[in-house]
């Protein structure tokens, strides 16, 4: 009977020990912002949204990296303004389905086809892995002209 | 010479005098570590005995989701301390957060032996301490009824049919069983449970097996808590014995000798 006692007590501790659900990865496309001439990560004061969204996914940070969500079709564009200075990007991409489990639920890995951009800032873009999982990590270089002030 | 032949005769005696001690101690040893037999080899569990776990309906308090079932057994001694055991239930697994509704459910079955390492006192002494080994399988079903990846580009929704699947595995097990008044028992069993290879049932994988756990571990930790009631029937007395049938004896029949008669010849002139 002790036992059995002991056991039951033993349950409602581990019950209120009981873990909390978490939520489902996000695949992001990572981007490092680069100056061409010295291929280093150079800091932006970057604002971008996507094309067809009202709200904004970042708004003024500086920043060397940033990460873009992409969607189920096959291309996601993105409006993006480094320092003041606006260019558009469209990534064009394959998206898979994937399952985590029944508790954290399913998600979303692409790969990168292609990528097409204006050229106002910037020079040119870089793939460095087309595959964008939830795992985040450099997919792309995003070679930026310096401002003439040398914002590095 | 003489004095150097007789070191080396000396030494030789004395090197052969410690082989032979050595070989003594060994044998002592040898005779020290064989085990005295156990001396319960009597069975003392007559008849069968069925058990329910009772931690099955609330594993929801130790396991992720709404997880309950209710689960049967079976058990007997067959020979001294040997138990085949058959173990029976059915389980629900259900899931509700934001993203996925899920549930699964199915039956599961497992068979195997018990054996006891506690020797009895007496014969009335019932109380074991068992190692076991279990085969378990299941039939099972799992359904999406709904699902939702948030996104900055909206929601995407969707759901998953039926799927069914089997699953196999083994089972580990140790533990006690207790007679608590007569023929009344109460234990638990520790049991580390490793999946069979099983096939993949498509997209989304299993999640569930019922009786194992998460089809995504290749090894589950499991308790139980059992109750059990021992029918007091004592079925090997019925087995192998035969009725005698009824003899009946019928007295020969007694030949009355035949008595001649001497045959008395008429006298005749």
């Amino acid at each position: 009977m002790k036992q059995f006692l002991l056991l039951i007590t033993i349950l409602f501790i581990a019950s209120a020990c009981k873990e909390i659900y978490e939520l489902p990865p996000q695949a992001m496309l990572q981007a490092t912002i680069t100056n061409p001439t010295t291929n280093l990560p150079m800091t932006s004061k970057v604002t971008y949204k996507g094309i067809g969204r009202d709200s904004i996914w970042v708004s003024a940070t500086s920043v060397n990296l940033i990460t873009f969500p992409l969607s189920t079709k096959e291309t996601t564009s993105f409006v993006v303004s480094f320092d003041a200075t606006v260019d558009t990007i469209s990534f064009n991409h394959t998206s898979t389905q994937k399952y985590g489990s029944m508790e954290t639920g399913f998600y979303y890995e692409y790969k990168l086809k292609s990528i097409n951009s204006t050229h106002h800032r910037i020079l040119s873009i870089d793939i460095t892995d087309s595959l964008v999982t939830t795992i985040w990590h450099e997919n792309i270089k995003l070679n930026i002209s310096p401002l003439p002030s040398g914002g590095v | 010479m003489r004095i150097l032949s007789l070191t080396l005769v000396l030494c030789l005696l004395a090197a052969f005098s410690n082989g032979q001690t050595h070989k003594v101690q060994k044998e002592k040893e040898k005779e020290k570590k064989v085990k005295p037999k156990r001396e319960d080899n009597y069975i003392r569990l007559k008849g069968l005995r069925f058990g329910m776990d009772v931690t099955r309906p609330f594993q929801y308090l130790w396991t992720k989701g709404d997880r309950y079932g209710t689960e049967f057994s079976g058990d007997l001694e067959i020979s001294p301390n040997l138990f085949p055991v058959f173990e029976s239930g059915y389980e629900f697994m259900k899931i509700k957060t934001s993203y996925v509704d899920y549930s699964g459910q199915g039956s599961y079955s497992r068979f195997g032996l018990d054996y006891n390492f506690l020797q009895a006192e007496n014969k009335n002494d019932k109380n074991i301490l068992y190692g076991g080994l279990r085969y378990g399988f299941a039939f099972a079903s799992q359904k999406v009824n709904n699902y939702l990846i948030d996104s900055y580009w909206g929601p995407t929704t969707g759901s998953f049919s039926n799927q069914n699947y089997f699953a196999q595995w083994g089972e580990l097990l140790l533990g006690m069983k207790g007679e608590v008044f007569h023929n009344f028992y109460m234990g638990w069993s520790i049991r580390f449970k490793i999946q069979l290879n099983n096939k993949a049932i498509g997209y989304p994988p299993a999640y569930f097996i019922p009786g194992f756990g998460k089809a995504a571990n290749g090894s589950n930790f499991d308790l139980t808590y059992s109750v059990y009631y021992n029918i007091p029937w004592d079925f090997r007395k019925n087995i192998g014995v035969k009725k005698p049938k009824a003899i009946v004896v019928k007295p020969k029949s007694v030949k009355k000798p035949v008595v001649k008669k001497p045959v008395l010849k008429k006298l005749t002139d």
